[in-house]
């Protein structure tokens, strides 16, 4: 793997620790990309590293297209006629734009957890098995020890390994937020995008979920997409802040909350505006 | 309470009780035939019920007889055109919701379907009649099949449509956020989240055609004797209720009584069946 340039370069600030930054692996690349819903610009010319087996947050006002971008890496829009990406986005040496693409593949690979915890209507060891199912053909005891390990990663296996046979739908919400990780996890992805994950949770299960990414950052490249910046200074590596579509500043999480290159970063983190 | 303009809010509670008072109104109407017809049918027909209604075939006017045959007829001709109509609807509705989006195929299908499902159930019976009947040179029950068949398949097109689109599409999203392939999206997530609002239009649509008349008198016709053969004329229950009510004979008169009541029964039973279904599957 290339060596990693934040971008913009121009934006960073003199004191800004070049070589730590320079150091780091990149697992995604993401060059000149512009998105569009129908004729609305929503993303406007978006370069950026994202960093190999690290957290990186997107921060930034409702409407500021971190979703969107969010939703570009695993070409997620695509599921809605009128939504289009141009420009690159390149996970290990591939353009995930491209046409010639799969997919499915790509899904499998590049995990997503929502806002929302959206349990199937079937059984907890169900919604785990469903997703390794697709695409591995497991014994039932190797299925079984998958299962207990992806909800033993997400911190639930304990809650509920006496009740694997109930309907997912059954937990509570923070329950089910972390059943979906697990599920997420469960498929081994190599980079895994949270949206906004704890925004319908309590300051306990937030707790809880927040700890897991800690622990997750050791396998995988994690993307998290948060309106709450407490949480992107807690768990995240990396900070991008964005504004109507711009990427403002992207940077190592402790010098943009402390020493923000650009006034308008300083201005949003500091609560002057946002 | 500043600013509180007493006469508007007098004039507010006056306007809400007059509302009030017309809506409850309306539903007593509405309830006191229902109740009207319901106690008519029961306390006419309940008498006329016995089991010989249930072994017996229909009589020649004087004779004793039964229903038998009809019934059979009915059940017959109701369950294919189920088996016909269900599945094709369902397929059809999937395309509308899942596969349908942008483009002109699905906005021209539910056009249509809409056409369909109010078109008049006689119009459907003629259908089948220059289509099937006439081409056969005879009334069978496979065309009174047929025939119910077409008004099965708007109903469950629609109702199969709407209840995907009920579905989120979060739960779309994070199925396909696993790598799964759109139709196993649909089969694993889609339905299952939709399977009793689906299950529950299939039974509206079987208590629709249980007493459509209309389409059978030019398809199937009737039979006075017992017949499993979709292959030749078939009695059933609303045919048969139309025949007999219109007669000049009492005993006639007695089994059309108490068909009509089978058939209320019948209808009955499918709703409350559907509608636990249905509220079952949206507490699950």
């Amino acid at each position: 793997m290339s060596e990693l340039h934040l971008t913009p370069p121009h934006l960073m600030h003199p004191e800004y620790p070049q070589e730590t930054a320079m150091s780091e692996a990149k697992k995604i690349e993401v060059k000149n990309l512009n998105f569009y819903y129908g004729n609305f610009h929503a993303l406007k010319n978006i370069n950026m590293d994202i960093p190999d087996n690290r957290v990186t947050a997107f921060i930034g006002p409702s409407g500021c297209g971190k979703s969107t971008l969010l939703r570009t890496f695993n070409r997620m829009y695509q599921l809605y006629p009128k939504q289009v990406a141009k420009g690159e986005i390149i996970l290990d040496g591939e353009n995930v734009l491209d046409a010639k693409q799969d997919l499915n593949l790509l899904r499998a690979k590049v995990g997503m957890v929502f806002q929302k915890p959206t349990p199937f209507p079937m059984s907890i060891y169900d919604n785990i098995a469903f997703g390794i199912k697709l695409y591995e053909n497991l014994k039932k005891t190797d299925l079984n020890d998958r299962v207990e390990w992806a909800l033993r990663k997400a911190a639930l296996w304990n809650e509920v390994k006496d009740k694997l046979d109930q309907s997912g739908t059954s937990l509570s919400g923070g329950q089910q937020q972390r059943l979906c990780i697990a599920r997420g996890i469960a498929v081994k992805p190599e980079v895994l995008l949270l949206d906004e994950p704890c925004s319908a949770l309590d300051p306990i299960s937030t707790a809880r979920i927040e700890e897991l990414i800690h622990e997750l950052k050791t396998d995988y490249t994690i993307v998290i997409v948060t309106h709450n910046m407490q949480q992107a200074a807690r768990v995240s590596d990396y900070t991008a802040y964005m504004y109507l579509g711009e990427l403002i500043e992207f940077g190592v999480t402790d010098m943009m909350f402390t020493k923000p290159a650009r006034r308008e970063t300083e201005d949003y983190i500091t609560g002057k505006f946002g | 309470m500043t600013g509180l303009d007493y006469k508007r809010y007098l004039r507010r509670r006056v306007v809400n009780a007059f509302n009030l008072t017309i809506s409850m109104m309306a539903v007593a109407f509405a309830l006191f035939f229902l109740a009207w017809i319901l106690w008519t049918l029961i306390s006419t027909g309940i008498g006329h019920l016995g089991i010989s209604a249930f072994t017996k075939m229909t009589p020649p006017p004087g004779s004793q007889g039964g229903l038998l045959n009809a019934i059979v007829g009915s059940l017959l001709m109701v369950v294919t055109a189920t088996l016909i109509g269900t599945p094709i609807g369902i397929l059809a509705g999937t395309y509308l919701a899942e596969f349908g989006r942008g483009g002109w195929l699905a906005p021209s299908t539910r056009f249509i379907n809409d056409i369909l499902l109010s078109a008049p159930s006689i119009v459907i019976g003629l259908f089948v009649y220059e289509l099937v009947v006439h081409r056969m040179g005879h009334f069978s029950g496979w065309a009174g099949a047929f025939a119910l068949a077409l008004i099965v398949l708007p109903v469950v097109v629609r109702t199969t449509e709407n209840m995907l689109q009920l579905v989120p599409n979060s739960l779309r999203e994070a199925a396909a956020a696993l790598g799964a392939p759109q139709w196993k999206v649909v089969v694993m997530v889609s339905y299952r989240a939709a399977h009793a609002g689906i299950l529950t239009g299939i039974l509206l649509a079987v208590a629709r055609i249980a007493g459509e008349t209309a389409p059978l008198l030019f398809t199937a016709l009737n039979n006075q004797f017992w017949s499993s053969d979709l292959n030749g004329p078939m009695s059933s229950l609303a045919v048969i209720i139309f025949q007999f009510a219109m007669s000049p004979y009492e005993d006639w008169h007695h089994l059309a009584w108490a068909g009509a009541l089978l058939i209320t029964l019948f209808v009955l039973g499918l709703n409350i069946l559907a509608r636990s279904i249905f509220r079952k599957g949206n507490n699950a």
